[in-house]
């Protein structure tokens, strides 16, 4: 079963906020992680995205297509983050988040990924 | 030759030639590029069973030849039999190396009608005799995707009658700038990764600088090409000491500089003096005397800053931008003092070119730290670090904000 992990936007908050040592724990914890996941064979990608203040949003209103700055969530709202897992069910996929939140307190997102994508 | 090197980069030499004068013969670049890719892949398995061949370029030039034939054949099928298959002498494999194909296929895959995406991948394929697979690891996209990205490159080339030929004299420069720019994308696509994590991306630095290098044997008269090829080699030299055992990048100044790749060093210096010479001085030049001060400085403390200034000064009239300016600032604070170079940095505040990147923030936060200003730093690097698309950058712009509070 492949999941979706997403964490949001109250790492980079954290990283302005937390003392020196804490962020150099956090990203010797999130490199391990991603180790891990490898060395498990359970990693099928994981991707790190710029801050949201560095995003666009393209909407349509009145019908025609607007590109804005920024997107419309709060920033803790907006996904920094992913990893995408291929494990034996949901609960190794929670035991995975469950991992992240223990160090970084911040809420994290566990989909499952829908099964074969449409054929091109 | 092959008793020398090994098969991988055996063959990754002849590929250009091998290419190149099936292109020359024929002027079909995409069935003869596919063509020779699968001659190396042939090789790639044959040879390391059977060892490699007594004249290993005829090799390939045969199996590439006899794999065009059939591809030609049953194309054909559909046309023209007979016609057509009267065309299909093989070409003659005892034909001597053309040294002008390599640099007409560097000009084919870097031409201006093709993506920047298109002419690095289609330039490692083609040139650099990457397989698609390789090229897909490095930019970390899948493999299916580069397919698809070269495949598209090759049908533009056809569609558009892209020539295989070497730009006419008044095309040259222009030409040339394209070739060597994306030779430099590549080299930062490598460049950029971090140590440890990504091997893949990594090796793009040494085929950059293997490129650049061959390009230069073709055109040893040209003088940015050599620029280029300084530049790179100074730039990779301090590679090792960029990064700590942990992964963090080390800055220039905190480097250890005892880790520093002597050979490369001294290639690189003799080449950017030998190349300053010349009547025109152009960008990679400037650049590469630049990085040739700061590695020829035995300390940090004694980095020459008045001699890296005035370099900055000439390549500001010679290739002016905001990334060069904001260069020069640092050089203007190490001169000057952090407040003059501060002043330099407000220039480019309404620059609309710097709105979408760290680097301003970034290097505003270096000045404001070293004038003395720590909380307006500790933002500064705040920002830049909310701007970066590069993990490394924004892990080092956070951990010197967090070191301010």
């Amino acid at each position: 079963m492949k999941y979706m992990i997403m964490m949001f936007g109250e790492a980079a908050t954290m990283m302005e906020t937390q003392p020196k040592e804490w962020i150099v724990k956090m990203i010797d914890f999130m490199t391990q992680l991603s180790q891990d996941l490898n060395d498990a064979g359970e990693l099928v990608t994981a991707e790190g995205l710029a801050d949201g203040t560095q995003a666009k949003t393209v909407t349509y209103r009145d019908g025609s297509t607007v590109v804005t700055d920024g997107p419309f969530a709060e920033s803790k709202e907006s996904v920094i983050g992913f990893w995408i897992v291929d494990v034996e069910g949901e609960a190794r996929a929670l035991e995975i988040a469950t991992r992240v939140v223990d160090f970084t307190h911040g809420p994290i997102e566990v989909r499952p990924v829908m099964d074969a994508p449409p054929e091109v | 030759m092959s008793a020398t090197i090994g098969t991988e980069e055996l063959l990754r030499v002849l590929a250009p030639q091998v290419l190149g004068a099936l292109v020359r013969r024929s002027g079909q670049f995409d069935t003869c590029e596919d063509a020779v890719q699968e001659a190396l892949l042939a090789a790639t398995l044959q040879w390391a069973e059977q060892g490699v061949p007594h004249d290993p370029r005829s090799w390939l030039h045969t199996v590439a030849s006899r794999r065009l034939v059939d591809m030609w054949r049953s194309e054909s099928a559909r046309q023209r039999r007979e016609e057509t298959a009267a065309a299909l002498e093989p070409a003659d494999p005892a034909e001597p190396v053309d040294e002008d194909d390599t640099l007409r296929l560097l000009f084919l895959c870097c031409h201006p009608a093709l993506s920047i995406p298109s002419q690095l991948a289609l330039t490692l394929r083609a040139v650099g005799g990457l397989t698609t697979a390789e090229i897909a690891h490095a930019f970390l996209v899948p493999e299916t995707t580069m397919a698809q990205r070269i495949s598209r490159a090759k049908q533009k080339i056809k569609a558009a009658g892209l020539r295989f030929e070497l730009p006419v004299e008044a095309e040259r420069p222009e030409r040339l700038r394209v070739v060597l720019h994306v030779l430099y994308l590549v080299f930062n696509e490598g460049y950029l990764a971090t140590s440890g994590a990504a091997p893949h991306r990594r090796n793009l630095t040494a085929e950059a600088i293997r490129l650049t290098r061959l390009l230069h044997e073709l055109a040893p008269g040209e003088a940015e090409v050599a620029g280029l090829l300084a530049l790179l080699l100074l730039t990779d030299a301090r590679r090792v000491a960029r990064t700590d055992a942990a992964g963090w990048l080390v800055p220039l100044d905190e480097q250890d500089r005892a880790l520093w790749n002597t050979s490369q060093i001294d290639e690189g210096i003799a080449l950017v003096t030998r190349s300053l010479g010349s009547a025109s001085v152009g960008p990679y030049q400037l650049q590469a005397a630049i990085a040739a001060v700061h590695v020829e400085a035995p300390t940090a403390k004694q980095t020459d800053w008045p001699q890296i200034l005035a370099l900055y000064g000439v390549l500001e009239r010679v290739s002016p931008g905001p990334v060069v300016t904001l260069n020069r600032a640092v050089a203007v604070a190490m001169v000057h003092g952090p407040r003059a170079g501060l002043a330099v940095l407000g220039t480019l505040d309404t620059d609309a070119r710097m709105a979408h990147t760290h680097r301003l923030d970034a290097v505003r936060a270096h000045l404001l730290e070293l004038a003395g200003d720590s909380d307006a730093a500790r933002l500064a690097y705040q920002r830049a670090a909310r701007m970066t698309a590069s993990i490394p950058e924004q892990r080092y712009l956070a951990l010197r904000a967090a070191q301010l509070k």
